[in-house]
């Protein structure tokens, strides 16, 4: 599996789950979702990493831009449900904690 | 898989081959450590769950992107060569290129408090491998090489 991604809105949270593999041939397809999400100013991104199985610099990349921007506009970023390569990847870059995982 | 035999590929160096050659070392990880289990071949999802596998394939993962992208800065027509030794206690993955070289030890450590959005690569796989050898060439050759724990326990 390339890629999947959804969002879904309840009240002040958005929630965007996304699954496969976030990579350096990936991560560009999520770039307009997050100009969406950052556009709207959203206050609560939760990120469900559940079903990912594979993420590499870039697609650390990509998550660290949308936390960045949210920041940005006083909103907050979470990630849930990373496991396995991925976990591993946040660990090492300390993206554990900033992420609140 | 048995010791000291060699997987060989050799393809067109393009991010769209970059699936191929991570599953391949995928896959070759998993006969390293003597997983007997059948890999499930329905399914299209990377099977990572064991730390060998998952460290292995991150650090092979970015140092093809380091050569797509910067050895080779994208061009089509150019070739990677790659190479998977299994030896008693290790796997080494040789991987070789004719793209432009650089100087490894000129990289600097990113600095991740500042939650950097990129210099990632090289960092990644350092952490995650036991040795990582770069030899300008041409052609240039990356050696990375991990201990798994199965094997040692074998020999």
């Amino acid at each position: 599996m390339p890629i999947d991604f959804s969002r879904s809105d309840q009240g002040d949270v958005s929630n965007l789950r996304i699954a496969g593999t976030l990579d350096v041939n990936t991560a560009s397809e999520l770039a307009a979702i997050i100009d969406k999400l950052v556009e709207a100013k959203r206050p609560r991104i939760v990120v469900d990493l559940s079903g990912l199985d594979l993420i590499d610099s870039s697609g650390v990349a990509a998550l660290v831009a949308l936390y960045k921007r949210t920041r940005a506009h006083g909103g907050q970023v979470s990630v849930t449900g990373a496991r396995d390569q991925p976990l591993a990847i946040f660990k090492l870059l300390r993206m554990d904690k900033v992420f609140t995982i | 898989m048995a010791t000291g035999s060699v997987i060989r590929l050799t393809s067109p160096c393009t991010l769209r081959h970059r699936g191929l050659a991570v599953r391949m070392v995928a896959e070759a990880c998993r006969l390293a450590r003597g997983d007997g289990s059948s890999p499930d071949d329905q399914s299209l999802t990377y099977d990572l769950r064991d730390p060998f596998d998952a460290e292995l394939v991150s650090a092979f993962a970015e140092i093809y992107n380091n050569i797509v992208l910067h050895a080779y800065r994208r061009r089509d027509g150019e070739t990677i060569e790659i190479a998977i030794h299994v030896s008693p206690g290790a796997m080494t993955v040789e991987i070789r290129d004719n793209g432009s070289t650089f100087d490894l030890s000129s990289v600097p450590e990113p600095d991740l408090d500042s939650l950097p959005e990129g210099g990632m690569g090289l960092h990644i796989a350092r952490a995650m491998l036991d040795e990582v050898v770069y030899e300008p060439g041409p052609p240039n050759l990356w050696r990375l090489t991990k201990r798994h724990q199965a094997a040692t326990t074998a020999s």
